[in-house]
């Protein structure tokens, strides 16, 4: 059977609103924000500081997103990251004003790797599902955290986290010119060396976008380009991370493991290997933003990013995750997490009571994990039966009379 | 074309009808044809035929672009199969649409709305009744989910009946059973027949095809190539009309010839699992074709899962190129094994991948720049050379691989261990749900991969292809092997006889080994 999908150009599918959705969704709420807030004569939304703001609040949750969308790749699922997150900025705290900086952080990264490892080995060695044992550590490990907080919240003397998790960085003008220059060029070259030049160009969408994108913020809002530590942190696991998975054999088997561990164990893929380590590292990913997280302010309480690892899913969702595994792009998971904080941003910034906030932040999940059902493939039945029924009249055959 | 006498009207007339779908395939050309009603009616003919469009066509899932469809005398309007099924039609797909997790009697009462009250006892009353025409026992209060597949089929069928319909339409329901449930079935159609219930039965068994039905209509192309009382056909002719020479060819070739065999790289000793099977010992040769055949419940999945490492708990001794049993199916892919598996859907191949991807999996490292970055141009023009080298019929190696009819789909799966270090290749029911001409592909690859030196271990229950494409051929039977038979000096009604515990080797079970070996 020929496969009409199939025959489609690939630019048509890379801007597709399944493969791109999320990157349209993104620019519109900008631009309803930016129109509605200048029309009510407010400061402009697209100022540096409001941008950087958003950035700011988004950078830890997007930190989250990016491995969360690793282990949903893997097939799997997490929820304890917001406790583990807790736990390691607790360890944090309480170690680093006797032990140093390094052993603390030490402690609580190897917290973070220690939560995953069991998630893991639950999961994986003994088979229970992924749902069920990360909804036990989520609960347990935030029992330890209370267990050694004791109902207080505690603060560090030792400024050292303070000092780095509110420090900034500034990305020079020229470099950020000379990067956005790269970019487009790579793209360029790219499609020059394949041969459909206009196709390829169209394809390579995101270099370019990005590459221009840079070279707008280097031009117009050069204050951009000085940025929260946490963000360039965020930025640059998300460049990592993208690179791995989309240029590696780890990533390809990564994506394999998700898609169809039985046919990737046949293959003599070591499905435990990657699944399990999806889970130790999303852990050790949790426990660096519990350290950002603790550092922020320089002290945690009991109840620090409770509920968080649901704001991480839906930042996933958003970005178009699957979560019955073997798809997803961490890029589009940290542009979803940049929506939902622009959510409430926006909602801040036009003074929209804030009691609408989750209607309109869970409308908006809802209403995009519905898109992406709708339009993918294996699960397009809505759309189909009606195309159908609405189209009965296929194109007449060219009737070849045979036989009598 | 035919036109029977006695003038009894059709119970399902198809005139001239014609699909075109919207990507511009021309599916069906003008298939005629006529459905008498207390008759088994089959319908046959390769992938890509236009069988699947006629089906989907005749139980309501698709309409028709051009010509009609006349059900007891007037045209239908069939949109969809509820309304067939309501009109008396009902089909049984290959694939069948239980609830594991009800019973027998919720799934074979599943979406009736007779009466809203959940009235026990009678449903109860029916199924034994249906139990009875049937001539299947079935429990009510059984799990469907704890059934053998043999036992699940009847429970679609029955599912079906249970509606009282006129014409049941039967696609591949024999795919997944063993012989005897077979016959069950068999004796069943026969029985319910002879009742008055038609038939429409789709299979690529020709065997069963010319042994059950009363009259035939052949499919090609989207044409109808034979359309005849099956009395007045054999296999020879019905071969011809679905591909033309090719399959028939490969048929009347002898046997493979004795050739010069390399030595031992697959050395299996007191090998064991569980209930499964074992202990079992057997050799494999480089360059030599060893059939297990095997019926369902005999071992034979579980023997070639144990062998690849898959199976931890089995014990025993296996020596791979002269290294010990692969702890895993990561060691056995590194030792030189590949594995193609009897599901492939599941276990075979991601069916959201294009091909080239699925193709490069095993070998994706030697593929890569420093085994770590995958190099596309490479993925691609080895995917593109698999293309060529065994006619995959595909527009394009971007196609996914799930959009791939059968045959094409396990020539990929093929393909992943083609060009990589591959040498002792375990093949699960290598033709399972392939269509006829890609059937004879498959077949003639095995050839060519023992020419080119590899060690081939086929399990499967299609004793004919054994003996056409095998040099020795073993005899699983409950777990133990029973004989070692050459295929050259044997025949398909005394492998089946030994499988299926019958015949004078039933008594001396290894009475043939010491003649062979």
């Amino acid at each position: 059977m020929t496969n009409p999908a199939a025959k489609a150009p690939a630019w048509r599918k890379a801007l597709a609103p399944r493969a791109a959705g999320v990157v349209y969704a993104f620019i519109a709420l900008l631009a309803v924000l930016t129109i509605t807030s200048s029309a009510q004569g407010r400061p402009s939304y697209l100022s540096s500081v409001n941008l950087s703001n958003i950035l700011e609040q988004s950078a830890l949750i997007g930190i989250l997103a990016i491995f969360m969308t690793v282990v949903l790749i893997s097939g799997n699922f997490d929820l304890s990251v917001a406790s583990t997150a807790a736990l390691a900025g607790t360890v944090a705290l309480k170690l680093i004003d006797g032990n140093g900086t390094f052993v603390a952080v030490l402690a609580a990264i190897a917290c973070g790797a220690l939560v995953g490892l069991v998630n893991a080995l639950l999961v994986q060695k003994v088979g229970v599902n992924a749902f069920i044992v990360t909804l036990g550590t989520l609960t347990a490990v935030r029992g330890v955290v209370q267990a050694i907080l004791d109902g207080k919240s505690i603060t560090a003397h030792n400024t050292a986290l303070l000092d780095f998790s509110t420090g900034r960085w500034e990305l020079p003008v020229a470099v950020a010119l000379v990067i956005g220059v790269a970019l487009i060029a790579l793209a360029v070259v790219l499609a020059v060396r394949s041969g459909a030049v206009r196709e390829k160009l169209v394809a390579a969408w995101p270099l370019w976008l990005a590459g221009l994108l840079v070279l707008a913020i280097a031009g117009f809002r050069p204050n951009l380009l000085d940025q929260a530590v946490p963000v360039w942190i965020m930025i640059g696991l998300a460049l990592v991370a993208s690179l791995v998975l989309r240029f590696t054999v780890i990533g390809r088997n990564l994506y394999a493991v998700g898609g169809n561990a039985e046919a990737a164990r046949l293959s003599g893929i070591n499905v435990d290997r990657y699944k399990m380590g999806a889970f130790v590292l999303n852990g050790v990913l949790a426990a660096v933003v519990g350290v950002l997280y603790a550092g922020r302010f320089n002290s945690v309480d009991p109840t620090v990013l409770t509920g968080g690892e649901l704001t991480v899913i839906a930042a996933a969702v958003l970005g178009g995750t699957s979560l019955f595994g073997g798809s997803g792009v961490v890029v589009k998971s940290v542009i979803g997490t940049l929506i939902l904080f622009t959510l409430s941003n926006g909602f801040n910034v036009l003074n929209i009571g804030s009691n609408y906030q989750n209607v309109v932040q869970g409308t908006v999940l809802v209403a995009a994990a519905s898109l992406y059902t709708a339009t993918s493939q294996r699960d397009r039945a809505l759309f189909r039966k009606r195309v159908a029924r609405k189209a009965p009249a296929e194109p007449a055959p060219v009737l070849t009379k045979t036989g009598a | 074309m035919s036109s029977d006498p006695g003038g009894i009207p059709p119970i399902l007339d198809v005139r001239d009808v014609h699909k075109v779908y919207r990507t511009g395939t021309h599916a069906l050309r003008g298939v005629s044809m006529r459905v008498r009603p207390g008759t088994v009616h089959g319908l046959i003919g390769a992938n890509g035929a236009g069988k699947s469009t006629l089906i989907k066509i005749l139980s309501g899932a698709q309409t028709v672009s051009d010509g009609e469809i006349a059900w007891r005398g007037s045209v239908t309007e069939w949109t969809s199969p509820s309304q067939a099924l309501a009109d008396g039609l009902a089909a049984v797909y290959q694939h069948m649409p239980l609830v594991p997790s009800l019973s027998v009697l919720d799934n074979v009462f599943l979406g009736h709305t007779g009466s809203l009250r959940w009235d026990r006892a009678r449903r109860t009353r029916e199924l034994a009744e249906l139990c009875d025409r049937v001539g299947y026992p079935l429990d009510g209060d059984d799990l469907v989910g704890d059934l053998s597949i043999g036992a699940r089929q009847m429970v679609a069928i029955l599912q079906a009946l249970a509606r009282g319909p006129a014409l049941v339409l039967l696609d591949e329901p024999t795919a997944a059973l063993s012989p005897s449930e077979r016959e069950i079935l068999f004796a069943s159609v026969r029985r319910l027949r002879d009742t008055g219930t038609t038939f429409i039965y789709v299979s690529h068994f020709l065997d069963e095809v010319l042994d059950l039905t009363d009259h035939l209509t052949v499919l090609r192309d989207g044409l109808v190539v034979l359309d005849a009382p099956t009395a007045s056909t054999d296999e020879a002719a019905l071969i011809t009309a679905i591909v033309g020479s090719r399959l028939a060819a490969f048929e009347a070739e002898a046997p493979v010839a004795a050739r010069s065999l390399g030595e031992v790289v697959l050395a299996v000793e007191d090998l064991a699992s569980g209930t499964a099977f074992g202990p079992l010992s057997f050799d494999v040769r480089a360059g030599e074709v060893v059939g297990v055949a095997g019926l369902l419940g005999s071992g034979r999945t579980e023997l070639l899962q144990a062998l690849y490492g898959a199976d931890r708990a089995a014990t025993g001794s296996v020596t791979v190129n002269g290294r010990g049993r692969p702890r895993g199916p990561q060691q056995a892919v590194r030792r030189g094994m590949a594995l193609v598996p009897e599901d492939r859907a599941r276990q075979g191949f991601l069916a959201d991948w294009e091909i080239w991807r699925n193709i490069s999996l095993p070998d994706l490292p030697r593929l890569s720049w420093r085994r770590m970055f995958p190099h596309a141009a490479r993925e691609r023009e080895q995917a593109r050379q698999a293309v060529d080298d065994l006619g995959i019929k595909t527009q394009t190696i971007d196609s996914k691989v799930g959009d791939l009819s059968g045959g094409n789909a396990q020539k990929v799966v093929f393909a992943k261990w083609l060009y990589g270090n591959a040498s002792i290749f375990l093949l699960d029911e290598p033709t399972a749900g392939v269509d006829v001409g890609a059937k004879s592909d498959i077949l003639h690859l095995i050839r060519r991969l023992a020419a080119r030196g590899a060690a081939v271990l086929i399990v499967t229950s299609e004793f004919e292809e054994l003996i056409g494409s095998c040099d020795r051929i073993l005899v699983l039977r409950r777990g133990a092997l029973v004989a070692d038979l050459a295929s050259a000096e044997t025949d398909v009604h005394e492998v089946t006889a030994i499988a299926s515990g019958f015949g004078s080797h039933g008594d001396h079970p290894l009475g043939r080994k010491a003649a062979v070996s």
